[in-house]
């Protein structure tokens, strides 16, 4: 469990970050510029906090009230960063060595060949990080943050300077380190695919304040947090059961609550949970059920929230889940679109993203 | 006289051996502090930073024969810590090989600073950031990152202040005088030669040697930089892509 309250000002910039992070994974994610890394920087050591307290698992590794301030190398806390940071004049075994070695032997959790095989990494041991791609670094990175037995694991955008094909394959080393492995991780990205893939608690962060922390169907509905997922892109994320597949037709249709969903042809076993995003831009909205269209969701909801953006409107609808619809002024106007009427939301088949399973 | 032209002569070969003798000693003596200081410049910030860099720096821009002066204010047998060593221990620098070391290493100081606290300084914290984050006390950090990630540019450094060393002229005579055997080094051999009637040849002898010692320190030192940054992968092509 980590606990913390840090202030730190910095030119124009100010950071307080307070709160509690209690589940195994958390994601810390927000906007560039929100104060992500520097509150990373502040967990790990990198950066002294002005004000605040720090404790990790029980331990007090920042007070400034009664001055304590753990040093960087005494904290345990692995970090991997997005430009991996292996040592040039080391070769991949030096490297992943590096803290193991400082480490007595007792306090060694991960065993060497261990670590090795889940990253896959035997085969490079003699070469030197330049002749490593991209993806190799990233996994050797992380197995030696993992090596030195770390109680807390910082991930600072490991796959950001990734390609999207590389980061595909990294993600499942990822997943695993988080199932095999039981180190606590905060994992910093502004892309919420990445973090889904890991964990659905987040951490939301904008202008150096922590907006809110928790499964990141509740988080992305506080209404701090709306407008800032809207400006990232931010789909509708909706979990939802696999009830049956149609490969035949080439859907596969999911429950939410009460209602059901087409989504493309999945090949996950019936009964299992998924999550789907679906771009608020590709929800519409109609006062009546449509017939004669191709369109093959349509699911009745109630209007409980319209947020004005600066060239467009977002209309929370509850359908059973919470969705959110990406709509013109004109819209609300012309079709009176308000608190508490009903509408049918529109989404294509082919729009819905399956981002997890 | 059957010696042919090219044969040194006693005197010559002395000469030689003390100017080696001395840049070795110079180049070893340097070895800890330049790179102390280099850190301290590249690393630190701290009050008098700028005071120390200038004081590191200025016997580049001086005119050698001030710091000769200095030195022997300092360090002669009247000098003010001379003095002292002089009387208490009975330990004389001036006019002593010795004397002509400390006159080379004050000269070839500030190559050696210069270089290494550029390699020092070009190592990527971030680098080290990570090692401390595995568990590296800062010590232990300079010791395993900085130091070898900065080593082409400190033996680039030791090389110059070598080759310094070698050629090292004003500071020397001024401080230890030309005295044949003790502190008569390559340099200081040749001028005595060319104020000799008929010591043409052996000026010319002295000064091709010279010549060949330096070329083949500074290409020793390309091939050494060459070599380490192959070792660390950092881009070796030259740089005529503008």
């Amino acid at each position: 469990m980590i606990e913390l309250d840090l202030e730190r000002t910095q030119g124009n910039f100010s950071l307080r970050a307070q709160c509690i992070m209690t589940e195994q994974v958390i994601g810390l994610f927000g906007p560039s510029g929100a104060g992500k890394s520097t509150l990373l920087a502040m967990i790990a050591g990198l950066i002294k906090p002005d004000t605040g307290y720090l404790i990790v698992d029980g331990e007090w590794l920042f007070d400034s009230k009664r001055g304590i301030n753990v040093p960087l190398h005494k904290r345990h806390i692995g970090m991997v960063f997005q430009d991996s940071r292996l040592f040039p004049h080391l070769n991949v075994h030096e490297n992943l060595s590096y803290g193991f070695n400082l480490l007595a032997p007792k306090d060694r959790v991960l065993g060497f060949q261990q670590i090795i095989e889940m990253l896959e990494i035997g085969h490079l041991m003699v070469q030197k990080p330049h002749q490593l791609s991209g993806g190799e670094k990233q996994r050797v990175a992380l197995g030696r943050a993992l090596l030195m037995s770390p109680r807390l694991l910082l991930l600072d955008e490991p796959l950001a300077s990734l390609d999207v094909r590389l980061k595909h394959q990294i993600l499942p080393f990822l997943r695993r380190v988080k199932d095999e492995i039981n180190i606590p991780m905060i994992y910093v990205s502004h892309a919420i695919e990445e973090i889904l893939t890991l964990t659905s608690h987040i951490a939301m962060i904008d202008d150096g304040k922590i907006l809110a922390v928790g499964p990141f169907e509740e988080v992305l509905h506080d209404a701090r947090v709306l407008a800032i997922a809207y400006s990232l892109g931010l789909e509708n994320v909706i979990n939802a059961q696999v009830a049956a597949h149609y490969p035949q037709y080439g859907y596969t249709s999911v429950t939410v609550d009460t209602q059901t969903l087409s989504i493309p042809n999945i090949s996950v076993p019936v009964g299992s949970t998924v999550a789907v995003s679906i771009t608020a831009s590709n929800i519409a909205l109609a006062k009546q059920k449509i017939v004669g269209v191709t369109i093959q969701n349509q699911l009745l909801g109630k209007v409980i929230n319209i947020k004005s953006l600066e060239k467009s409107v977002l209309v929370t609808l509850d359908v059973g889940c919470l969705l959110i619809a990406e709509v013109t002024a004109k819209a609300i106007v012309d079709m009176k679109i308000e608190l508490g009427a009903k509408f049918y939301c529109l989404i294509k088949t082919q729009s819905i993203r399956l981002i997890k399973f | 006289m059957t010696d042919s032209i090219f044969t040194l002569s006693p005197p010559e070969i002395a000469a030689l051996l003390l100017s080696a003798k001395v840049a070795v000693f110079c180049t070893l003596n340097i070895c800890i502090p330049g790179v102390a200081v280099a850190w301290l410049l590249a690393k630190k910030s701290f009050i008098g930073k700028s005071l120390l860099d200038g004081l590191v720096h200025l016997p580049l821009v001086l005119p050698p024969v001030i710091p000769g002066f200095l030195l022997l204010l300092l360090l002669g047998n009247q000098g003010l810590i001379g003095k002292w060593l002089n009387t208490t221990f009975g330990i004389s620098i001036a006019f002593t090989w010795v004397g002509a070391v400390i006159a080379s290493a004050v000269m070839g100081f500030p190559l050696m600073v210069r270089s290494a606290r550029l390699a020092i300084s070009q190592v990527d914290s971030g680098l080290e950031a990570a090692a401390q984050s595995l568990g590296a006390c800062p010590l232990r950090v300079f010791f395993t990152v900085t130091l070898p990630l900065a080593m082409p540019g400190i033996v680039t450094g030791l090389i110059l202040a070598f080759s310094r060393s070698l050629g090292e002229f004003g500071a020397t005579i001024t401080f230890v005088g030309n005295i044949e055997g003790e502190t008569r080094t390559l340099p200081l051999a040749i001028y005595t030669y060319t104020q000799l009637p008929g010591g043409d040849t052996a000026a010319t002898r002295l000064v091709i040697i010279s010549m060949v010692i330096a070329l083949v320190a500074l290409m020793f030192s390309e091939v050494l930089e060459r070599q380490a940054n192959k070792r660390i992968g950092r881009d070796i092509a030259p740089k005529n892509n503008r």
